[in-house]
């Protein structure tokens, strides 16, 4: 496969039509028109080869004019006709190519892949481009990647400016590093170019091997084995290529998943939030107590056990008349209240913080980064009431998780449990202080309390886990057993569990709302790096250098 | 030496034309507006592209008249030295086709007599030649180095081995030639007229600086005129000519001493009229405004994606002002609504202070009194509940907290919540500290604001009671309500003074019947102090009527007092100052553009870069 590449207006159609003997790409004075490629194949191939997967990247379209490759479409087309000209060698596959100096840089691009796709690369050369920054990236890139290259000097005042070939084409490979197989002139004239008939010099003198051959003649004679192997192992070096090859590629690879591990740790120890949770209802824990306690007790303690809630609601009656208590319902609205303050400015802090890590942590910042700056925060806030207005007071989550708590509590301490029995039996009269002493401790939760609690909390990971704290700690603990080893870490963990639920909704607004999925990708890039595939590919890398001759 | 040789102001010494001024003017108001931009990442691009503008802008202004510097620009090969040396009228730079690229020193064309010492040679790395030709007897003429043979990254970034062109410094030596350069004359070939690199680079130079493009190599390449002048347009050009020579042919013809060809001439008799004399000034002038309307243009660039986001964040911190205030106005009238017993003995002391001397004045005095020692066993909590027992407390900024605040109804985190909303707002807008402070006030600002806001809440609940009980006091002040409830009063104990005095006058030492026991007086005690209640209880329903309604109404002018606002302040005040400076860039741009269009020349025959 032959490419012939160059400037805008260095004659590149109209020598790939000389060539293939036929006009495949129109040729027109104005510069930078031809913007996709054209491929001439002999007779039959097309049958037998999938273009599509020849030349990635480009979508194959059969000729039908020479006006194709003008077409201005953004998609990368390849026009591609059969041996128009019928005197196409068997096996050369001949291409026109779009520019690589020109104002569009999508015809940079085309000329890039096809160049990456052929073996032999017919370089354009004229008096005014052979040196251009961009023309030598272009051919320096295929001289590294081992292609076989002609050049054609193109547009030469012959034979007045012959003398000088010798020295343009020393530039030429001194800059690119090419080494040209062979190297012919064109001479300046546009009429005959017109006709389709370029008069190829063949420069003798300056060609490896000393043969003039006529360039149609070499490119259908070339030895296609060594063309291809050379093509092939040029291929090979610039894949295993310590400087710029697929190891380097790998490298950065690998520092950008160090870079998200490291973003990943930030994450989780920067973000951590601590709800300053209000303290909790007294009666909303401790109802679930006396239930479980309830078809353990007495029938005496029982009915003295009605007798106080009578008396109790009496009294409380009272209070709330003279305005000095409230009622369930106005304790729970409070707490709502305080409650949804806590976890708002709980959310407010996380964001803060958020922003905080963005702005030190450039991975994060790209991210999150956008995320935080374009979504409309004040959604997130309604978010969080939504869900806390639809959290009930005690799920039953809460109330199995209590169950089991107790229910395990029973089996490992029996005894302290029959003792607690026991004493509601005989101690009944003076249960009132106890309920009042154990109300009092509120939702006294430390994060170890709160990890025992884990069945509920749904720790929302990588954000580090939403540790519910309480501003209030154990009061009243002297008025029943609170101090025996085993009860207050129960209650605690009751409480804590029952806080950790509520500021469930906070974790949920986070990972739902706040975060979307971009938890599991930055995880998932963190863990790219320790992939197989990775270790895999450096192995094979390896193997190739190994492989490939010095 | 002649006046234009000098290059100096004394050239043309006529004062500045009226529409320059206005440009004086114009050019005024943008460095104000460029420099008072706020501490905000577009407003320092702004700023930063100002900069780099002003001086330019300055300059011109300074050297209106003095001859123009003509940079001959494009890229190798193209022919760039041929046509200067055509136009020097001998050989003054090299020009071949032996090695590309050729001209790695800048020449510098200039006239025999003419006093170069202003041009910034050094700067430059430029050598000067000097030349008799009429074409450059009035301009300089630079042959600059081409843009397109150096390589884009150093060579540290690559990887192969170094090469002669490593050193190739030719494109940043144009960038040094090209700031002294007035006029840029474009070269291009059939083959380098879509040259990337070229395009870029004339990009960069060509805001403020009028164009001549030429095509050569005329001889042999067809003609792409029309090709290039559509490139040219969908660069931002505007193109009125576009010409079209051999300059190798030119050159020749030069050095022989033969008239020069049609396309050459052209391009000398367009030097004559557009570059020469008084076209210069016109030349700089026009170049100015460009530079200008370029400056607005690169201004909008930069701003105009923050835009919708700062108009956005404008109307976050409105709304956001709203929602607090709805929050600090519901609970103030609530907390006014529920206080039953707090207005009750606001409204008692007043009339209590107003009235004395009656006994109905008497009566409510002593209720008062026993009511105010029950009262001060329960003292009213929070600003309201003091401001209604009329112990206005003292607010000052510095030493507010948050207790203070959430007692009045506002919760930390609802302010939180807001500010947090601002700040991603903020954020959208590109605007960050140190405009706008974080989501958490941290314990020295807030103290501050909430000092402020209660301060101010103070200041304005005070008023607003006062207005409220004023209104009231005005009900009871009429002599007509005070002797009525007094005579009312009155005339029960009239009554049973009337009553007893008959008993024992008439009845007693008149008639001779007993006299009657204390039952009847203690009796009548109780009567006149039901019949007491019962009138204060009307005069209080009569004082109270309305309140409910008056409440209401005070909260809801609870907004024009501007109370959160400390709270929100640094947002607030950062939105005002970002669409200030949109707004006043805005009317710049339009006065920018209606200069542009009242000082345009469509008889020029230069190119410009439209802005």
């Amino acid at each position: 496969m032959a490419a012939v590449c160059g400037g805008t207006n260095t004659g590149k159609s109209l020598i790939a039509n000389a060539l293939v003997g036929c006009e495949i790409s129109r040729s027109v004075p104005e510069a930078a028109r031809t913007r996709h490629p054209v491929v001439s194949l002999p007779r039959g191939l097309a049958e037998r080869i999938d273009l599509a997967a020849v030349f990635p990247g480009f979508t194959p379209r059969p000729w039908s004019g020479e006006d194709d490759a003008l077409d201005p479409t953004e998609a990368n087309l390849l026009v591609w006709r059969e041996d128009a000209g019928s005197d196409q060698p068997q096996r050369l596959v001949l291409l026109d190519t779009p520019d690589i100096d020109g104002t569009l840089r999508d015809n940079w691009r085309r000329a890039e892949l096809i160049r990456n796709a052929c073996d032999v690369i017919v370089a354009v050369l004229t008096q005014q481009k052979y040196n251009d920054a961009t023309v030598r990236d272009f051919f320096s890139a295929a001289a590294a990647a081992g292609k076989t290259m002609i050049v054609i000097f193109n547009m030469v005042d012959w034979p007045a400016q012959r003398q000088l070939l010798a020295g343009w084409l020393r530039t030429f490979m001194l800059e690119t590093g090419a080494e040209p197989a062979a190297v012919y002139a064109a001479p300046f004239d546009r009429e005959s170019a017109a006709a389709g008939r370029i008069e190829f010099h063949s420069l003798v003198e300056l060609t490896p091997d000393g043969t003039g051959v006529d360039l149609r003649q070499r490119l259908s004679g070339c030895d296609f084995e060594r063309i291809k192997l050379a093509s092939m192992e040029g291929a090979f070096r610039v894949v295993v290529d310590p400087a710029g090859g697929a190891g380097t590629w790998l490298n950065a690879f690998e520092a950008a998943a160090g870079e998200w591990q490291e973003a990943r740790r930030v994450l989780s120890d920067e973000s951590r939030v601590r709800v300053e949770m209000p303290t909790a209802p007294r009666e909303i824990v401790w109802n679930e107590i006396w239930k479980w306690l309830e078809p353990r007790r007495s029938g005496f303690d029982l009915t003295v056990s009605r007798v106080y809630h009578v008396a109790g609601q009496g009294v409380k009656w009272a209070a709330r008349r003279v305005g000095l208590a409230r009622t369930e319902e106005e304790r729970r609205e409070d707490f709502a209240a305080l409650e949804l303050a806590a976890l708002k400015r709980a959310l407010g802090d996380f964001i803060d913080r958020l922003d905080e890590i963005c702005r030190t942590n450039p991975r994060l910042a790209a991210t999150l980064g956008d995320r935080l700056v374009e979504a409309d925060r004040s959604s997130w806030y309604a978010d969080l009431g939504r869900r806390h207005a639809a959290l009930p007071i005690v799920s039953n989550d809460y109330r199995s998780f209590a169950r089991d708590k107790l229910d395990a509590f029973a089996r490992d301490n029996p005894d302290m449990v029959r003792w607690i029995l026991t004493g509601l039996n005989v101690g009944a009269v003076a249960r009132p202080a106890i309920t009042v002493g154990l109300a009092m401790a509120g939702a006294a939760a430390v994060p170890a309390a709160a990890a025992t609690a884990g069945g509920l909390t749904t720790l929302v990971h990588h954000v580090g886990d939403v540790v519910v704290g309480g501003a209030a700690t154990l009061a009243g603990e002297g008025a029943l057993g609170l101090t025996v080893a085993g009860l207050k870490p129960l209650i605690e963990s009751l409480f804590a569990g029952w806080s950790a639920e509520r500021s469930r909704v906070l974790a949920e607004t986070l990972h739902d709302v706040v975060f979307g999925d971009q938890l599991e990708e930055i995880d998932r890039l963190a863990g790219a790096g320790s992939r197989p595939e990775v270790a895999r590919a450096r192995h094979l890398l390896m193997h190739c250098a190994r492989e490939l001759p010095q | 030496m002649s006046e234009m040789q000098s290059g100096g102001e004394a050239g043309d010494s006529s004062p500045a034309a009226p529409d320059f001024a206005d440009f004086d003017d114009l050019v005024e108001s943008l460095a104000r507006w460029a420099d008072s931009g706020p501490d905000w990442p577009p407003a320092r691009r702004v700023r930063a592209e100002w900069a780099q503008v002003a001086p330019r802008l300055d300059r011109t202004r300074r050297e209106l008249s003095r001859m123009l510097v003509v940079g001959v620009i494009g890229g190798t090969g193209t022919g760039k030295s041929t046509l200067v040396n055509a136009l020097a009228g001998c050989e003054v730079t090299t020009a071949s086709d032996v090695a590309r690229p050729t001209t790695t020193t800048p020449i510098v064309v200039v006239a025999t007599d003419v006093d170069c010492s202003w041009l910034p040679i050094d700067a430059m790395q430029g050598r000067v030649v000097r030349s008799d030709s009429p074409a450059v007897a009035n301009i300089v003429l630079v042959d600059c180095p081409d843009p397109d043979t150096q390589a884009d990254e150093p060579q540290a970034a690559r990887a192969h081995p170094p090469r002669p062109s490593d050193t190739n410094r030719n494109r940043d030596m144009l960038a040094t030639v090209l700031p002294a350069c007035d006029v840029l004359l474009l070269v291009a070939t059939a083959q380098k007229y879509r040259s990337w690199i070229v395009a870029r680079e004339v990009q960069a130079f060509a805001p403020g600086r009028p164009l001549l493009f030429v095509q050569t190599h005329a001889s042999r390449d067809p003609d792409i005129r029309a090709d290039w002048r559509r490139e040219l347009e969908s660069q931002g050009f505007a193109v009125p000519r576009i010409f079209r020579l051999d300059a190798l042919e030119a050159a020749q013809r030069a050095s022989a001493g033969l008239v020069p060809e049609p396309g050459f001439q052209e391009l000398l008799t367009a030097i004559d009229v557009e570059l020469v004399g008084r076209a210069a000034r016109r030349v700089r002038r026009t170049g100015a405004i460009d530079l200008t309307a370029w400056f607005v243009g690169q201004s909008r660039v930069h701003l105009e994606p923050c835009r919708d986001a700062v108009t956005q964040f404008a109307a976050g911190v409105g709304a956001e002002r709203r929602r607090l205030e709805g929050i600090l106005a519901a609970a103030i009238e609530g907390k006014l609504q529920t206080n039953r017993t707090a207005w009750q003995r606001l409204l008692t002391d007043e009339v209590v202070d107003r009235w004395h001397g009656g006994p109905f004045a008497m009566f409510l005095h002593v209720v008062s009194a026993i009511g105010s020692f029950w009262t001060r066993l329960r003292p009213g909590g929070g600003l309201i509940g003091q401001l209604l027992s009329g112990h206005a407390p003292e607010y000052v900024a510095g030493h507010g907290s948050w207790q203070a605040v959430e007692e009045l109804g506002l919760a930390e985190a609802d302010v939180e919540q807001s500010r947090s909303i601002l700040a991603g707002l903020a954020g959208r807008a590109k605007i960050s500290a140190p405009l706008v402070g974080r989501a958490r006030l941290d314990d020295t600002q807030a103290g501050e604001t909430v000092g402020t806001l209660l301060e101010r809440t103070g200041r304005w609940l005070a008023s607003g009671i006062e207005r409220l009980v004023s209104d009231r006091r005005g009900r009871v002040d009429g002599p007509l309500l005070r002797w009525t409830f007094e005579g009312l009063f009155t005339s029960l104990i009239v009554i049973v003074l009337g009553r007893a005095g008959w008993n024992y006058f008439y009845g007693h030492l008149w008639q001779g019947r007993p006299v009657d026991g204390s039952g009847f007086l203690q009796e009548s005690f109780v009567w006149i102090i039901l019949w007491g209640f019962l009138l204060r209880w009307l005069l209080f329903m009569w004082v109270r009527l309305g309140l409910h309604r008056d409440i209401t109404a005070l909260a809801a002018r609870l907004p024009a007092a501007r109370l959160v606002d400390p709270l929100i302040h640094d947002f607030a005040t950062a939105a005002d100052a970002a669409q200030g400076y949109l707004q006043a860039g805005d009317r710049l741009a339009v006065d920018v553009r209606s200069l542009t269009v009242s000082l345009d020349d469509p008889a020029s025959g230069l190119g410009r870069m439209r802005a």
